[in-house]
């Protein structure tokens, strides 16, 4: 056992509440076991990091609405298929005869639209910084290619706008595994004006469990102190990746979005600029939140504000079997977590 | 309700489907025992059972879909302890596909059945309108000798948990083929009877067997759990997973744990004769990648649960939902 | 939420390049990084997305000397 492993496990100090606000940290977290090898003084909370769970209801209800349209195609991540709207999911759409296909890449669209350009493909574009650059490239290509028969619905987000929502409205973190992989596009600079209002530190972390357990030391050690710390350097630096940056302020600008649960979070999403709206498949106003189930707390679980056992349906009326929102339906969803690992 | 795709995978879904509907109606306590293979009185113990095959594209590295339909059915009959005898096939085939395809799958199955020691004894075809696809069932037959009683409820405290090679191959290849990647995986879609032999043979005590199809690892070992109202743990250091599918498993987010696999199984055995059992499965051409995986241990009864590298432990749950690749 | 890998360049092709992960070979776009072939890539939903420094930079003991220190 390293040093830092052993200190975290014998921690006896203040408790400590960590946040990651990145779906793959949160999952790796539970693949390692790693809420198992540390103090029950150091609490790790999911935040607002995985794009799927943030989603409002009423854009999964256009995507479904859309795959049910003739000579429409609404091609997805494997992740948001089994996301619920108001009261259906892409699956169930395609129950229903809907045309859903999923992708590794959104790449793959163009593909898919050249092949069978008498239909419209609609990419169920969800993602956070790390994944807009990827939306820019494809609309690129398409440009380049000549390609008409391609359309994104947004759901974009950014996250330090989030992040200061949490610090901002509930507070209790002190200290954030922050995001890798936003952060190697992004650079991790982008959290220093947050750590320094907030006094909060950031460890910018790996996925490596090893990496993950030193980012939790890190926060542990620094805390009430808004250091913003690089622990994932052959990847990230400070300024981020400019190339990719430079695409996105090309196709996209920054706007208000709705976050399910939260409400809308101003300047927190991305949508496409008004000269490529012809590539836009009805991205606006898709704020309207409604959870099928009104006893739903995932809004409070999303942010940390409460466990997952403290939502009334949890365990009783909302398995992943029978999810009724989005922190059950995902696998990096708080209440999935929760529920699978029984975790107190 | 529609039928999704989920009720297809081989988790949860597909088993309360199971439950809620077939079980229901043809509901008798030969059936209950949800087996892979129905053991029932006679002159001589017979072991039954039935599967049916719709991979697409029915020719992928490594197989096709005759060889996983001889398979398939020998290796359910195997895992009940029972010596594979008899199989019939049935085909429906959609219109449009082509006679010289039907000949290799036919082929590969008198293949597949030769090496497996077992006859095809009767059959059935029919044609639908459709696109050309061909799918397959096939039903089998096979003896299980006076006093073995292999199942999944026998698992004890102390038990070893072994597991015959490396898990993924067959959906790796398959979805590799369907996704784009191009790789060297092939599907692991074997006959396991010279193992399963080899560990009677060598008096090994086996508790129970499994082969680790649709829904995984995880949805087997959970499956025995509960049958056996029992804990078991694995160290996930033991469980042997290939470079080229822990590569495809990173690159598309899947868990190794929940794929399907066509040519491996799980035996529990008497911590004893763990080590044995092992020597003779790796002996064996399909169980050179043998590894001791874990133990029934006390703890939360119907619970798998894995060590991680790093001394940390997760509960593993069976198979939520189809086990899509991510990106999140 | 970001699923990624690093893998190795084995081909550059314009835009484009052919990335292997322990012998899994993709398409990826390589228009946001300046990459060669050999070159150790971290490559997200299909895209190359960074050139990873090979030296052990994430030593992690040496970045908890750092931590240390601060």
């Amino acid at each position: 056992m390293t040093e830092y492993q052993a200190y975290l496990k014998n921690y006896d100090g203040e408790p400590v509440r960590l946040m990651e606000v990145c779906g793959t940290h949160t999952a790796e977290i539970s693949h390692s076991g790693i809420a198992s090898v540390l103090s029950p003084n150091i609490r790790l909370i999911s935040g607002p990091g995985c794009p799927v769970c943030v989603t409002v209801t009423s854009y999964i209800d256009r995507l479904v609405a859309l795959s049910l349209e003739p000579n429409h195609v609404v091609v997805s991540f494997g992740d948001l298929l089994r996301v619920k709207g108001s009261s259906q999911s892409l699956n169930d759409a395609k129950a229903l005869g809907g045309q859903v296909r999923m992708v590794y890449s959104p790449m793959d669209v163009l593909k898919l639209a050249d092949a069978e350009p008498e239909q419209i493909f609609v990419f169920a574009a969800v993602g956070f910084e790390t994944t807009t650059p990827v939306y820019a490239l494809l609309l690129e290509e398409a440009q380049k290619t000549g390609i008409q028969n391609i359309r994104l619905l947004t759901s974009l987000k950014t996250m330090p706008p989030v992040i200061d929502w949490v610090c901002a409205n509930q507070g209790g973190i002190d200290g954030f595994l922050a995001p890798g992989h936003v952060s190697v596009i992004t650079g991790s600079s982008m959290f220093e004006p947050l750590a320094q209002t907030y006094s909060i530190p950031f460890a910018v972390s790996g996925f490596e469990p090893q990496q993950i357990l030193l980012s939790i030391y890190a926060l542990v050690r620094r805390r009430g102190k808004g250091d913003v710390m690089n622990l994932y350097p052959s990847a990230v630096t400070a300024e981020g990746n400019k190339a990719a940056q430079r695409v996105v302020n090309q196709y996209f600008e920054s706007c208000d979005a709705a976050w399910r649960g939260m409400g809308v979070i101003a300047e927190s999403g991305m949508c496409l600029r008004a000269e490529y709206a012809e590539f836009d498949a009805g991205s606006m106003n898709l704020t309207d939140d409604r959870s099928a189930n009104p006893n739903c707390r995932c809004a409070k679980v999303l942010t940390g504000a409460i466990s997952p056992h403290e939502c009334p349906l949890f365990g009783s009326q909302c398995t992943p079997q029978i999810p009724q929102g989005a922190c059950m339906v995902s696998t990096e969803g708080s209440c999935y977590q929760y529920y699978v690992n029984h975790r107190k | 309700m529609k039928i999704t795709m989920a009720h297809g995978s081989g988790g949860k879904a597909t088993s309360e489907l199971i439950s809620d509907i077939f079980s229901k109606s043809f509901s008798n306590p030969i059936l209950a025992r949800m087996e892979d293979s129905a053991v029932v009185p006679g002159a001589q113990t017979i072991a039954m059972t039935t599967d049916s095959f719709v991979v697409t594209p029915v020719f992928f590295p490594g197989g096709d879909i005759g060889r996983l339909s001889v398979c398939g059915t020998v290796n359910d009959l195997l895992m009940s302890g029972a010596q594979p005898k008899y199989l019939t096939c049935g085909f429906i085939i959609e219109e449009g596909a082509e006679s010289a395809d039907l000949e290799r799958i036919a082929d590969s199955m008198a293949k597949t059945a030769k090496e497996a020691g077992v006859c095809i004894v009767a059959g059935d075809t029919k044609v639908i309108e459709g696109k050309g696809g061909v799918y397959i069932n096939t039903s089998g037959v096979g003896f299980v000798p006076q006093g073995r009683n292999i199942s999944a409820s026998n698992c004890e405290t102390g038990d070893a948990v072994l597991l015959s090679g490396f898990l993924g191959e067959h959906h790796a290849a398959v979805l590799s083929t369907r996704i784009g990647i191009q790789n060297q995986i092939e599907s692991d879609c074997a006959p396991l009877n010279e193992m399963v032999c080899a560990l009677f043979q060598n008096g090994i005590r086996v508790k129970a067997l499994r082969d680790v199809t649709r829904g995984g690892l995880a949805t087997v070992l959970n499956e025995f759990a509960a049958a056996s109202s029992c804990c078991i743990e694995l160290n996930e250091q033991d469980i042997p997973v290939s470079e080229p599918v822990k590569a495809f498993c990173g690159i598309l987010g899947l868990d190794p744990l929940y794929m399907g696999n066509e040519g491996k199984f799980v035996a529990v055995v008497a911590k004893e004769d763990a080590q044995k059992a092992a020597e003779v499965m790796r002996a064996a051409k399909y169980g050179a990648n043998t590894s001791v995986i874990g133990s029934v241990v006390p703890g939360e009864v119907g619970t798998l649960l894995v060590k991680t590298p790093i001394g940390g432990t997760r509960i593993v749950p069976e198979l939520y939902g189809e086990g899509l690749p991510r990106i999140c | 939420m970001c699923v990624a890998m690093p893998g190795r360049v084995v081909k550059v092709d314009g835009t484009k390049a052919e990335v292997d992960f322990s012998g899994n070979l993709v398409r990826a776009e390589a228009g946001l990084v300046k990459i060669k072939p050999g070159d150790y890539v971290l490559v997200h939903a299909g895209c190359i997305l960074q050139v990873m420094s090979e030296e052990d930079s994430n030593n992690l003991m040496d970045l908890f000397k750092e931590i240390e220190s601060l």
